[in-house]
């Protein structure tokens, strides 16, 4: 498990760094790794899901190929299994649609959010029980799936994230409050994906204060900044955070 | 060959539970600071030092 979260917090640290410079650079070092070390590799890209493909989301650049074949490689390596929990169904479902997202025909995203031409929907995983799941256990599942809070998201779990945004608030003041910056970010990305903060919650400084706390974690860095980028675009700035 | 491929089928096998794990993590224990227990701490503290020293015997 060690080896496994060093190669997350790399993964990461590099998804990071090119949100951070905004500018038009790939995920570095994909496919260059050789035996054990590309192993690790690709369970990291399933451990980190779409979020390995964010820069391509957020910035709209044309995604690379060495990066799709990282993902389809941890997506093939890693399928859900018949027990598999409702967060790694939901985790491969993301996957799975945000690369059917950017190989459209023109091979860049398709910005009202649809599906290619030609490529069959995918049925939505099961998502009812967090319908009635308290508010620390919905924020704390939302924070996990954070990967599927993008602009434009239009899953179900956004859906709900969106009818449930004041407790996805609450339960980002509690996760402050407790210093999980993870969860914090993770509810904080929600919120900005759903812009569904209320104005007295504090969102902007709130996610600054995470990301100045808990921003060592390249997984808390990961999520804040990609909330802070869509409060920018949304807010008209249209750039994301430096 | 045939030991490095099987070691990587190892790992690949064993990383699968981490993944699982590191996909549907639990809950992490909360660090809390509880107000009330840093006010009582700061009253006790202050209290130790205001308080008169100890009384020593006299020399000779």
């Amino acid at each position: 498990m060690k080896q496994l979260s060093g190669a997350i917090h790399d993964l990461a640290s590099e998804v990071v760094s090119v949100l951070r410079d905004g500018g038009h650079r790939s995920v570095a070092g994909t496919g260059t790794a050789q035996g054990d070390e590309a192993v690790l590799r690709v369970a990291a890209a399933r451990a980190l899901g779409a979020d390995v493909l964010l820069p391509t989301t957020l910035l709209r650049h044309p995604p690379e190929e060495p990066v799709l074949a990282l993902v389809r490689e941890a997506m093939r390596a890693y399928p859900p299994g018949p027990d598999a929990s409702s967060a790694t169904v939901w985790s491969h479902w993301a996957m799975e649609r945000t690369v059917l997202r950017l190989t459209s025909v023109d091979g860049v995203a398709d910005g009202s959010g649809g599906r290619p031409a030609g490529v069959p929907p995918t049925a939505q995983p099961d998502v009812s029980d967090l319908e009635s799941a308290p508010w620390q256990r919905l924020t704390h599942q939302l924070a996990v799936l954070g990967a599927l809070a993008v602009p434009g998201a239009d899953s179900a779990v956004a859906e709900l994230a969106g009818r449930r945004s004041l407790d996805v608030s609450r339960g980002f003041v509690r996760a402050v409050r407790r210093r999980d910056w993870l969860q914090a970010a993770g509810a904080g990305r929600w919120l900005a994906a759903v812009d569904g903060a209320p104005g007295s919650l504090g969102l902007d400084a709130g996610l600054d204060f995470v990301l100045h706390m808990g921003g060592a974690d390249p997984r808390v860095a990961l999520h804040a900044r990609a909330a802070l980028w869509m409060r920018a675009a949304a807010g008209g700035e249209g750039v994301p955070p430096s | 060959m045939f030991s490095t491929e099987s070691t990587t089928r190892d790992l690949h096998k064993a990383l699968e539970t981490d993944v699982e794990a590191a996909l549907n993590p639990t809950e992490a224990d909360g660090v809390f600071r509880d107000s009330r227990e840093c006010a009582a701490l700061l009253l006790l503290a202050g209290a130790l030092l205001l308080s008169p020293p100890t009384p020593r015997p006299k020399k000779g």
